[in-house]
């Protein structure tokens, strides 16, 4: 009876495991592209030189402060007009998330280098430590403890903006969704389906980063 | 020969001008506190010797090496180690790798031999047996003890000690003082910059009174509070004042 | 490569329109946003067990799941059951409700950074707990939390693009279109980048002026 109202078959099933891979695979590969982007690009952002540490804003502030979809529509349709280069869904998606999540990302890393006290510096320093040693074994593992948190929080985001791939034609979950959707003529049911695999997927690492979070918060 | 020579310098920040022309030496041994009112370059000036500021003119040197050469930095930081004010465990290390992780990374220490020593020194700052906490679980005098047994891990000649008891209460005070008092004793070099005119009275061997950047007086400690207190009003009113409050 | 924008001049009055149906989406999907979340807030912070259940279901469901569902949910899914729907209302009432959780999280935090000394010199002053609440508690958590509610702000104009999936015309929608019609996507998605890009500077101008104003360090 359940069946019949759904009007779903095994294969649908396999369909939407399908469409899950594809938006976790485009998730995974975009935030760890975004992640050596965004690495770069806020160590660079907390250069001594001001020129240096200015230039990667020219990246990150469009890319912070316009639509998401706009970034991907404009990779998608609008590059292959300008350059020639026909990009195919895939690739433009990972493209934009890449890059999107690489601009929220120097943020992140940028602030946490700048949340450590210049007195953590000058203590290695005065220590005997070189810059870089200061660093290594100083900084990064108080950087890190700050930016992991944050950082799984930003991949949940980036988990649930992959859902734009599916308005440039990418099956993912939500373009499964629409599909059965039309087959099916059962929105309610479908789109509850639908929140409830994203939710299976993202509720963990939610509560991950809330833990770690909560652990990590040191006083100086 | 001095260990530590500051010759004629200049040191400015900006428009404000903290140094011109200031020279002062300190010896291969004994003790000297720095006074002075707020603002007048005290830290200052303990931070250019240990490099951590640079200087616009003249030259400091320790042990005969250059704080402008970048490439001596290293050894006179080595030679001369540095507590501060504020409180500067790293705080993602427990007590005992804030000790080890510098002689194990930077002089290649045996790490076996790095924790044997820290222990050793944790024992004499009188905290044997926290070398498990970490930072938030010490209170301010036992984090400051920690952080000058963490300097004498390698081995200084000398300690730069800037206003390190005056973020404390009197009895934790007491106890960082009971230290410094000790490490005295075994022939450590000392400029403290510090308010506690009885640490002085009792530990130091001269006294340095520095105003607007100048040298307002030098001298051995029982000359400075029995001779100069009566000669120099402004020292006086100074010594009052913080006696006072 | 050769950019001219020229062309875009023959859409001025499209572009007007779907910018003004962006602010208009954004401002309602804003209020609603904001007194969701305050309301969820106070929930969360509640004594009731019940209440702070459904309030913690309520910011976690929204959290972890994507709003363009969200958005089909209502827009597609609400017929099922009898409700009609309006593109441009299912927009603002989406986006209000995916605004509310971020809301609330801020707020609740603000709520929380109170320290019970304002508490306790209220009571000592004779204010009730309802208006220690009201003049000592709210407006001050508020101004704690004034700075990440505007970033969220920014988060909601921006996600409002997401609009034109159901057939709305805002910005996003008339851009879409013009994109077609002209066969110059990249010159109109640049200049759309450009303008949601001066629509939230213009939000973080007013809201750092406002904050220097009326910002408390605790
Ligand atoms: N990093 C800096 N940038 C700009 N000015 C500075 C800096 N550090 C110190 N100064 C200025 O240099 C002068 C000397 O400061 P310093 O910290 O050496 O004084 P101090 O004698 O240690 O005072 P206190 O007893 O308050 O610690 C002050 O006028 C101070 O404002
Ligand atoms: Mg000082």
């Amino acid at each position: 009876m359940f069946e019949k109202y759904l009007k779903l078959t095994a294969y649908d099933a396999v369909f939407l495991l399908e469409a899950t891979g594809t938006s976790l695979w485009i998730t995974l590969v975009s935030i760890s592209i975004g992640t050596v982007i965004g690495v770069v690009m806020g160590i660079l952002r907390n250069s001594r030189n001001k020129l240096v540490s200015a230039i990667p804003l020219i990246y990150i502030e469009p890319l912070r402060n316009s639509p998401l979809i706009t970034q991907l529509f404009l990779v998608y349709y609008g590059l292959p007009v300008v350059s020639g280069i026909v990009l195919d869904s895939n690739t433009a998606a990972i493209i934009t998330l890449s890059l999107n999540t690489g601009a929220f990302f120097s943020v992140l890393m940028h602030n946490s280098i700048k949340a450590i006290p210049g007195a953590q510096w000058e203590a290695g320093l005065a220590l005997g430590h070189s810059r870089l040693s200061v660093f290594i074994n100083f900084i990064v593992p108080q950087v890190m403890r700050l930016l992991v948190p944050q950082a799984i929080t930003l991949y949940i985001n980036q988990l649930q903006c992959s859902s734009f791939v599916s308005l440039i034609g990418l099956i993912d979950l939500t373009k499964a969704g629409n599909i059965l959707n039309l087959r099916t003529m059962r929105p309610f049911l479908i789109w509850t389906i639908m929140f409830a695999i994203y939710f299976i997927i993202s509720y963990p690492l939610s509560q991950l980063a809330k833990k770690l979070e909560q652990k990590v918060a040191f006083s100086y | 020969m001095p260990m530590i020579e500051v010759k004629n310098i200049r040191k400015s920040f900006g428009s404000n001008t903290v140094f011109d022309d200031f020279s002062v030496n300190f010896d291969q041994s004994g003790v000297t506190v720095i006074l002075g009112p707020s603002g007048t370059g005290k830290s200052t000036l303990l931070r250019c010797i240990n490099g951590l500021e640079t200087i616009d003119a003249g030259d400091i040197l320790v042990d005969s090496l250059s704080v402008k050469e970048k490439r001596n930095l290293r050894e006179i930081r080595l030679a001369c180690g540095m507590v501060f004010q504020q409180t500067t465990l790293f705080p993602h290390l427990d007590v005992l790798e804030n000790l080890v992780i510098s002689p194990v990374k930077i002089q290649k220490m045996d790490r076996k031999e790095a924790v044997d020593k820290a222990r050793a020194l944790l024992d004499k700052v009188g905290l044997g047996g926290r070398e498990h906490s970490k930072h938030n679980e010490l209170s301010g005098g036992e984090q400051q003890r920690i952080a000058i047994a963490r300097a004498m891990m390698m081995n200084p000649r000398a300690l730069l000690l800037d206003e390190i008891t005056s973020a404390l209460d009197p009895e934790m005070t007491a106890e960082v003082l009971r230290i410094l008092e000790k490490l005295a004793g075994d022939g450590v070099v000392m400029l403290a910059v510090t308010h506690e005119i009885s640490f002085a009275q009792r530990v130091a061997d001269r006294v340095i009174f520095l105003e607007k950047g100048n040298l307002v007086a030098d001298a051995s400690v029982d000359d400075f509070f029995s001779g100069i207190k009566s000669n120099n009003e402004r020292i006086a009113r100074f010594l009052q004042n913080i006696s006072q409050g | 490569m050769h950019l001219n924008f020229n062309f875009l001049g023959r859409f001025t009055q499209d572009l007007l329109q779907g910018a003004w149906l962006t602010l208009v989406i954004s401002f309602f999907a804003l209020i609603l946003s904001f007194a969701l979340g305050l309301c969820v807030a106070l929930m969360r912070s509640s004594k009731s067990r019940v209440l702070q259940a459904m309030g913690r279901i309520w910011v976690e469901f929204l959290r972890n799941t994507p709003f363009l569902v969200q958005l089909y949910f209502f827009y597609f899914g609400l017929p099922e059951l009898g409700i009609k729907t309006d593109p441009v209302v299912t927009s603002i009432i989406a986006l209000g409700i995916n605004g509310s959780a971020p809301n609330c999280e801020v707020i609740r935090a603000g709520l929380l950074a109170v320290k019970t000394g304002y508490y306790e010199s209220a009571y000592a002053l004779g204010y009730s707990s309802f208006q220690t609440f009201r003049y000592i508690v709210l407006p001050i958590s508020l101004r704690i939390a004034f700075k990440p509610l505007t970033s969220n702000c920014i988060n909601l104009v921006l996600t409002s693009s997401v609009a034109f999936s159901i057939t709305v015309n805002d910005l996003m929608g008339v851009s879409k279109t013009i994109a077609a019609q002209t066969a110059k996507p990249f010159e109109v998605y640049i200049f759309i980048m450009l303008a949601y890009c001066v629509f939230t500077f213009i939000i973080s101008f007013v809201s750092k002026a406002i904050d220097r104003k009326i910002s408390i360090r605790l």
